[in-house]
């Protein structure tokens, strides 16, 4: 009877069809598309053709000084941006994991409720409160005599990580929460019963129980700020101090609107498609390293 | 469930996987080919022309037999139609800038429309027809062009005493009182992103950014007419005599609602914007020619429209009749020009009575009249060509370095000149220096 082997791969066809159609197909055609590209000569009048170039894509993306940087800015950004989510996030999990707050309930969803609004609408939403005519914010600021602009070349990338702080902060908040719960409460005791105090039972016990979860969202939020392009891209039509190519994405996007390159764009977005393999593998290498010397510890 | 239909399922499976990819290599083969020339059918057309949705009513009213669909473009729609015709998806009819149409061109995302479009070649001025014209083929139908105007405000003119400047060297002297008069006022705003307003001044110096020389293009992102711009330009930033800030944005129309801006140099189809956004500053406009340069009678052009059938026009010829009616016809005219707010490029367009209409907004000033000399006195010496938008992204982020005090104009000229030149060349294309 080879009937119960062959039922689970019927299951999986859907998935796979997609996978195959969705994800492994297209990832096949930016490869292709960027090792070709669409060559005329003289004037180009009637003599476009497509052929392979090689690398020829590859060494253009990586001369172009702005797509470079694009990476260096991503990086910047998520050294700030990223550390600083996922204290607020874990930090208001353990709020909510413990005993100490009422009207939990409420709080959780007044911080998740941003997750709910699209990206794009929050960045809307932002970029009104950051333009002076017509942010109520910065007009109570000036009142009191503070006078920035949120959209200069050196704090607009700190306007766009405000937005993703806000946006990105409830959905980790809730999977660490989640992970909390899952701590069996003997442990607590046990470890009130050692003498330890709140704080020390979070830091010692609480924190290290949720590594893994503390691992993943960590990484998704990396994997994001790579991506970096919905909230830059809606800003940019408020702000002239986001150039096109601000961010890896809005390059792989410009380059394939603006520029009208699909080859180059190609390019661009599988190396974008490589750093990002990159750095989750090393995220992954280091944090397994300290989850299980942490796990050995204990 | 017996082997037999099992089998029969993965078969079914099978058929349909197989189904879809073909018929969606049939609708692809189909499209790219013009196998059909019936005098019926349906067209797709994209644009964003003010009141082209009742245009397009009056002709589905018609019953002709050729029924339009209508999309208004808003957003990136205008980024994305060429991502669609590459995917062989897309309309058959599409607003385009001229400026982007040797693109479109060289690369065959447009359709030659030459043999449908003949019976209105002679309702076009020469030099909009020529826009749509490569070597012997047309692709597109013309669709208004922009002469540049100096839109101003009367009342905060009259306020410091500041005559309308005439003169770009006027313009700077007005620029330095105004601001030294009241620091809250500008005479202007610079938007490093709006890129029409530094083409209208470098067409009027007789600059362009292409050209060709022999079989090879040439590029002058950077020329001599661009540098003369750029000192202008740069003066105005150095001293901090206009706003910087980004066009279209609540900024922006705070400031012009605010009167923080007394004059906004634009093409003719700017008047109709400024009416929406600015309603309440009603009367308190007029324009006067944009100013001109030491010895030159010259005025400017920021670029016009065409309707241009894409790659996958199922039907050309019916489609071209569309838009040959669409601009052409004596139909459209009024509703094109009051509506739509287009300078029109057709005869009958500028023969049109809506066009000489005294505008309310504007004191009841007859503002096409500066228009239509504007682009009496706009010279020819522009070039279209090819990777228009990789230059145009070039120079406009070049520019926004340039109001941050990061670089000069010169510097951004030049690295927009070299970025252009090195994409030419990737594409295979003849660039002489």
């Amino acid at each position: 009877m080879n009937r119960p082997r062959f039922a689970p791969y019927l299951f999986l066809l859907p998935f796979t069809i997609l996978f195959l159609l969705f994800l492994v197909a297209p990832i096949g055609v930016a490869i292709w598309n960027s090792l070709h590209a669409t060559k005329s000569s003289g004037l180009g009048f009637g003599t476009a053709r497509t052929v392979f170039v090689g690398v020829e894509n590859y060494t253009r993306a990586f001369r172009d000084s702005d797509f470079v940087t694009g990476f260096g800015r991503v990086a910047l950004f998520g050294a700030v941006q990223v550390p600083f989510m996922m204290v607020v996030a874990a930090g208001l999990a353990l709020l909510f994991d413990s005993a100490v707050l009422k009207a939990k309930r409420f709080f959780q969803f007044a911080v998740f409720l941003p997750y709910a609004v699209p990206g794009v609408i929050a960045a809307l939403l932002w970029g009104f409160l950051y333009q002076p005519s017509v942010s109520p914010v910065i007009g109570w600021m000036r009142d009191v005599g503070i006078d920035v602009n949120l959209l200069a070349p050196g704090t607009v990338l700190w306007s766009i990580a405000n937005v993703a702080v806000w946006s990105n902060t409830g959905i980790n908040m809730i999977i660490l929460y989640t992970a909390l719960q899952s701590v069996p409460r003997e442990m607590y005791e046990s470890a009130r019963i050692d003498g330890a105090g709140q704080f020390r039972i979070a830091w010692s016990i609480k924190l290290p129980m949720i590594a893994p979860a503390l691992v993943l969202t960590t990484l998704s939020s990396i994997i994001g700020t790579l991506q970096l392009f919905g909230e830059p891209q809606v800003l940019k039509s408020i702000t002239s101090n986001i150039p096109s190519d601000y961010t890896p994405n809005m390059s792989v996007y410009a380059a394939a609107t603006l520029g009208q390159n699909e080859n180059l764009s190609s390019a661009m977005a599988v190396i974008l498609g490589a750093v990002t393999l990159a750095v989750s593998l090393i995220v992954l290498r280091l944090t397994n390293r300290r989850t299980m010397v942490a796990e050995d510890a204990a | 469930m017996t082997t037999h239909r099992r089998r029969r399922l993965v078969a079914a499976v099978l058929a349909l996987v197989t189904a879809s990819t073909l018929t969606t290599a049939c609708s692809s083969d189909s499209s790219s080919e013009d196998s059909t020339e019936a005098a019926t059918g349906t067209v797709e057309f994209w644009g964003w022309v003010p009141g082209l949705e009742d245009l397009v009513a009056k002709w589905n009213g018609k019953n002709n037999g050729i029924k339009v669909n209508f999309h208004r473009m808003t957003g990136d729609d205008g980024e994305k139609v060429e991502a669609a015709v590459d995917a062989g998806a897309g309309p058959d009819l599409v607003q385009l800038s001229t400026h982007d149409l040797p693109d479109y061109v060289i690369a065959g995302r447009v359709k030659p429309i030459t043999k449908y479009v003949q019976d209105i070649k002679d309702n076009n001025t020469a030099s909009s027809w020529a826009s749509v014209t490569f070597g012997d083929e047309v692709y597109g139908v013309p669709q208004g062009i922009g002469p540049a105007g100096l839109m101003y405000r009367t009342d905060l003119l009259a306020k410091y005493k500041i005559p309308v400047p005439k003169t770009w060297d006027e313009y700077l002297a007005a620029a330095r009182a105004i601001h030294k008069a009241d620091p809250k006022v500008y005479l202007a705003n610079i938007s490093p992103t709006e890129i029409g307003q530094w083409m209208q001044e470098i067409q009027q110096a007789e600059g362009s950014w292409y050209g060709t020389k022999g079989d090879a293009w040439t590029v002058g992102v950077n020329d001599d007419a661009s540098k003369k711009v750029a000192a202008r330009w740069q003066t105005l930033v150095d001293e901090k005599l206009v706003l910087t800030e980004q066009m279209w944005t609540p900024e922006y129309w705070a400031a012009v609602n605010a009167g923080r801006i007394a004059t906004i140099s634009y093409a003719a189809w700017f008047p109709s914007q400024l009416v929406e956004n600015a309603a309440k500053t009603s009367g308190k406009w007029k324009i006067a020619p944009l100013p001109t340069n030491a010895g030159s009678k010259n005025s400017g052009d920021s670029g016009g429209a065409a309707v241009v059938a894409l790659k996958g026009a199922a039907n050309v010829s019916i489609a071209a009749k569309f838009a040959s009616w669409l601009n052409d016809s004596d139909e459209t005219q009024e509703a094109l020009i009051s509506v739509g707010g287009l300078f029109p490029s057709t005869k009958n367009g500028l023969a049109s009575p809506a066009l000489m209409k005294p505008q309310p907004f504007f004191g009841n000033q007859v503002i096409n009249e500066v228009f239509a000399d504007a682009a009496a006195r706009t010279p020819a010496t522009w070039k279209e060509g090819p990777n228009y938008g990789t230059a145009q992204t070039a120079v406009t982020d070049e520019f926004s370095k340039v109001v941050t005090g990061k670089q000069t104009f010169v510097q951004a000229l030049d690295k927009a000149q070299a970025a252009t030149i090195d994409d030419l060349k990737s594409r295979g294309l003849s660039v002489a220096q």
